[in-house]
This record gives C-alpha cells, sequence and structure tokens, in this order.
C-alpha cells in the first residue's frame, strides 16, 4: 500500500463519490418507479424536487470522474517513479493485479458517463422534460459501474506493493510480451496504417453525406483502430524510435505531455460521433477533433520524414 | 372570456422541523378570467400571499395544479419558471423591491435585459411606460431621492414594461397614504382597460367597493370563504 497525495486525493473524492453516489441512486430508483409527469400528487411535486438534486449530484460526479480519468492516469505515471523496473503508467499497471481491467472499465465508463451527461443537458433544456425517467433509470445501472470502478481503484492501490519488481513498457510492449499486446506484433505496418486511413477516410465520407449511423459505426471502429495505430504505429514516431511502442510514455513531460492531448481529441471526436446517432448538432464538433487527431498524429510521422528522409 | 388562471386543488404546506408544519393553503379551487381584476382579501396568514406566488411561479404547490394561459406552470423546472414569468408576470412587490441606487431609467429596463431587447427598441419602451405613469421627468434620478408613491409608479413601470398578461400587486398600498392608494387604484383601472388580467393582495378597505372589481376572494386560514 502507499499513500501518494495523489492516491490520498483519489480516494477522498471516491469516498465522497461513494456516500453521494448513494444518495443519488436511492433517489434515482424511487424517481424511476414512481414518477409520473401528470401527476399533481403532492409525491409527485417531493419527487421533481428530488430530481433536482439527484441530477445535480450525479451531475457533478459524472463529470467529476471524466476529468479524473487523465489524473489517474497521471497519478499511473507519477508512481513509476518509486517502482522498481517501471518507467512510465505501463510499468504500475502491470504491478497492478487488475491493472489493465481498471483501465477498460474507466475508458468504457467515461463514455457512458459523458453521455450521460448529455441526456441530462438535453433534458433539463427541454420543457417537459422527456427523458426524467430514462436517465434515472439509466444512471441506477452506471451506479453498479461506478461502484466496481471505486471498489477495484481501492483494491488495487491497497494492495500496491512498491516492492515488487515489474517490467518495462519497453518490455511490455514489444513481440516478446506474454500478454495479448504480443499479438499486434503480427499485423504488418502496412495493412495497419491502410486500415487506419481508409477508416478516417470513411469517417470523412459518412460526415458530408450525413449518415448519422454509418458515421457512429466508423467513430466505433475508429476508437479500436486509433489506439492499436498509436501503439504499433504512430507512438513510434513520437518517441523517433522503432522499437518503442509504450501508450503512456508520450503523457510525460519529455514529450511535452501530448498524450493527453492526443487521448483527448480521440476522445472528443469518437464519443460526439457515436451521439450523433440521438444529435445531429455533434457532427462537427466530432469532426473537428477526429481531424485535429489525425492531423496531430501524421504530423508526427511527416515531420520525422521530412527531417530525416526515411521513415521508421 | 377564457379563464386565464386556474387553480386546481391546491394545497400548500411549509415545513420546518418535524413539528412546525403550516398549512398555508387548503384544497384551493379558483378561476381567474382574462382582462379581469380579482381582489384577495384577508387577515395576515390567510395565504393570500402564497396565491401570488403560485401564480407567478416563484413557488410550487405541494398537491394540485396551476393552470395560467393553459400551461401547467407548478409543473415547470426553475428555467422554464423563469422564463415564463418574464414573458407573462409583471410584479409589484409590497416594499417595491427596486435598486435604489441606480436610476428610474435603469430599474425600469430591468426586465428587458435577459431578452436582450434591441437597444431602440428599449429606449422606445422606457418612454412610453415612463409616459403613462406620469414620471418621465424623473427619468434620470436615483430611486432613493424618490417618495414612497413616486417610488411605486417606477415598480409598476417596471412590472408593465415587458407588457405581462398578468399583474400581480401584493399588499401594494401598505406604505401608502390615502391619495397615493387612490391614485394607484386610478392605475389598476387604467390597467384593466388594457385587457391586463389584475390580483390584488390586500386588506386595505379603499380596495373593497370598487365597480371596476371582477371579483373580491376572501381567504382564511387558507381556505375560500
Amino acid at each position: 500500500m502507499i499513500l501518494s497525495p495523489e492516491i490520498l486525493t483519489i480516494y477522498i473524492l471516491d469516498v465522497l463519490f461513494l456516500v453521494f453516489g448513494s444518495i443519488a441512486f436511492y433517489l434515482s430508483v424511487k424517481i424511476y418507479f414512481k414518477y409520473d409527469k401528470y401527476s399533481s400528487s403532492k409525491l409527485q411535486y417531493t419527487l421533481e424536487k428530488q430530481s433536482y438534486l439527484a441530477s445535480t449530484i450525479i451531475k457533478y460526479i459524472l463529470a467529476l470522474k471524466v476529468a479524473l480519468f487523465l489524473f489517474f492516469i497521471f497519478t499511473l505515471d507519477k508512481l513509476s517513479n518509486v517502482l522498481s523496473g517501471a518507467m512510465c503508467g505501463a510499468g504500475v499497471l502491470d504491478a497492478m493485479e487488475y491493472g489493465n481491467f481498471l483501465i477498460v472499465l474507466k475508458v468504457l465508463n467515461i463514455y457512458l458517463f459523458a453521455y450521460w451527461l448529455l441526456l441530462n443537458k438535453d433534458d433539463t433544456n427541454q420543457e417537459q422534460q422527456p427523458y426524467m425517467r430514462l436517465k434515472f433509470g439509466l444512471f441506477t445501472g452506471l451506479f453498479f459501474l461506478l461502484l466496481v470502478e471505486i471498489l477495484l481503484e481501492f483494491y488495487t492501490f491497497y494492495n500496491f506493493e512498491t516492492d515488487k519488481l515489474v517490467s518495462c513498457c519497453g518490455t511490455l510492449y514489444s513481440s516478446s510480451s506474454t500478454s495479448m499486446v504480443s499479438t499486434l506484433f503480427a499485423i504488418d505496418n502496412a495493412v495497419l496504417v491502410s486500415v487506419f486511413y481508409i477508416n478516417f477516410a470513411l469517417l470523412v465520407l459518412f460526415y458530408f453525406l450525413k449518415s448519422k449511423y454509418l458515421y457512429a459505426l466508423s467513430n466505433l471502429t475508429f476508437i479500436i483502430v486509433s489506439i492499436i495505430s498509436l501503439i504499433m504505429f504512430f507512438g513510434t514516431y513520437i518517441y523517433q524510435l522503432p522499437s518503442h511502442h509504450c501508450p503512456f510514455c508520450y503523457l510525460q513531460s519529455d514529450y511535452y505531455y501530448v498524450g493527453y492531448l492526443i487521448y483527448t481529441l480521440l476522445f472528443l471526436g469518437t464519443f460526439f460521433g457515436l451521439v450523433v446517432v440521438f444529435k445531429d448538432k455533434f457532427f462537427k464538433l466530432s469532426f473537428v477533433s477526429n481531424i485535429l487527431f489525425v492531423l496531430l498524429v501524421s504530423g508526427y510521422v511527416l515531420v520525422y520524414y521530412f527531417v530525416n528522409g526515411v521513415f521508421l | 372570456m377564457k379563464n386565464m388562471i386556474e387553480l386546481k386543488n391546491i394545497n400548500k404546506t411549509f415545513t420546518s422541523g418535524k413539528n412546525n408544519v403550516v398549512n398555508a393553503l387548503k384544497d384551493i379551487n379558483l378561476n381567474i378570467k382574462e382582462g379581469s381584476v380579482v381582489v384577495l382579501k384577508g387577515a395576515s396568514g390567510s395565504g393570500k400571499s402564497s396565491i401570488l406566488s403560485l401564480v407567478s411561479a416563484i413557488s410550487k404547490p405541494t398537491s394540485g395544479e396551476v393552470i395560467v394561459d393553459n400551461k401547467r406552470i407548478s409543473k415547470l423546472s426553475d428555467k422554464f419558471a423563469s422564463e415564463y414569468r418574464l414573458e407573462n408576470i409583471g410584479i409589484v412587490f409590497q416594499k417595491y423591491n427596486l435598486i435604489e441606487d441606480i436610476s428610474v431609467e435603469q430599474n425600469v429596463i430591468l426586465p428587458l435585459i435577459p431578452k436582450n431587447t434591441d437597444t431602440n427598441v428599449v429606449e422606445k419602451k422606457v418612454e412610453q411606460v415612463l409616459d403613462i405613469f406620469e414620471i418621465k421627468h424623473y427619468k434620470d434620478t436615483d430611486v432613493k431621492n424618490l417618495s414612497g408613491g413616486e417610488q411605486q409608479r417606477v415598480a409598476i413601470a417596471r412590472a408593465y414594461i415587458n407588457d405581462p398578461k398578468i399583474i400581480i400587486a401584493d399588499e401594494p398600498t401598505a406604505n401608502l397614504d390615502e391619495k397615493l392608494s387612490l391614485d394607484f387604484i386610478r392605475i389598476v383601472k387604467d390597467l384593466k382597460s388594457k385587457n391586463k388580467t389584475i390580483i390584488i393582495a390586500t386588506h386595505d378597505p379603499l380596495f373593497f367597493k370598487l365597480d371596476f372589481v371582477d371579483s373580491y376572494i376572501e381567504l382564511k386560514d387558507g381556505r375560500i370563504i
């Protein structure tokens, strides 16, 4: 167990999220089952008042959770300083029993939490509040995901062994890795890069055709293709090292924290790309974020080529 | 004439702690026609102000419905209740609630600010309204330098500038002498001629025998009697 200021911050926030989240969960269940917008009973007015309280609590918890994802990554990165063998967050994740599961859950949650926030905004902007029951029903499900994430976070940090010898990211993200990462090395870079740009070209095409379902689908595949491409191809240009494939090291100061910008753009682009199914107005925001993401990662490749005259 | 305001089975309870429950309104049913003047009378604590705050969507009932111009305003969220108030209601408070350190003109245009009204339109409207309520010569005077009666005219002008369908006055003559109270009554009569629906909560006897008032509603202990 280690109590760094960052972990203490996460613990304190998790306790607050747990307490207030439980209150919001209790109210959400009540609202979901008993809310009737056509009723003028005492119970209905009480539920309407409670819905303001519950949605305010949920809004702040989920918004903070989305923002705290970057803080979690930052914490992992900082912990690598106290772990023998670890050079970045990848080594720290390797030292944790459920580290990889936790990060996948966190990524899934930020997409779902962001969707809830959007639904809530849409609901409160309409006089009839048409999504009242839907959003609280959805939160009852999200609360369990939040609970799992918090408990897993507690468990992970509580059982974190600082004296454990771990592999550095150079080993973890290599063809000799024992994890499923090694299978990615079987993919030919030319094929991978082609898939990446074809996926992006489709995304652009569906944007101009304003085909929301196909655009959302291309965004869904773009999340996966982009993460694999970052590990296998673009990352090596950021590091200017053909053998370095870590998706964490470019979050460090040596690379001007560019990883935060890369992941934020990817998240914004793909998240709003998925919600265009419900709201057309996000087409542009998604499109611009995706373009900036592609320009940024492609820029590293082009700059390397112009400076050195060769590709890696 | 159509119903402008409908109160259906309204109950309003104020709770402060477990043992301190006040039933301000009990089973109130009320219809007010468009363009009518209604006087709510009764002793302090009888529920007059509670009805006004429900009609103006400042508060919500504990149970029952408030319908204004065919819209269930008691179900509106705070955001939409504010919009409803801005568009439909003009309020004259007992203590006027003016901002004393700014001019008459600046006080009167306050309700136009959230609407981002064009400056030329604002200037035209404010000139008209100050003219109607005979306070044009005080346009640039700070409110704190006006008498009670003059301040009340500013409050009425502010309530009127948005051209609301409903004007609400809560004990409007409580701080005025008889002459100024009669001036206010004359203004109410003028507003009625402009087809405004007006609700006045008062226990001032000057209001109780007016020929242009459409109905008197007496309240006692939260009930209509």
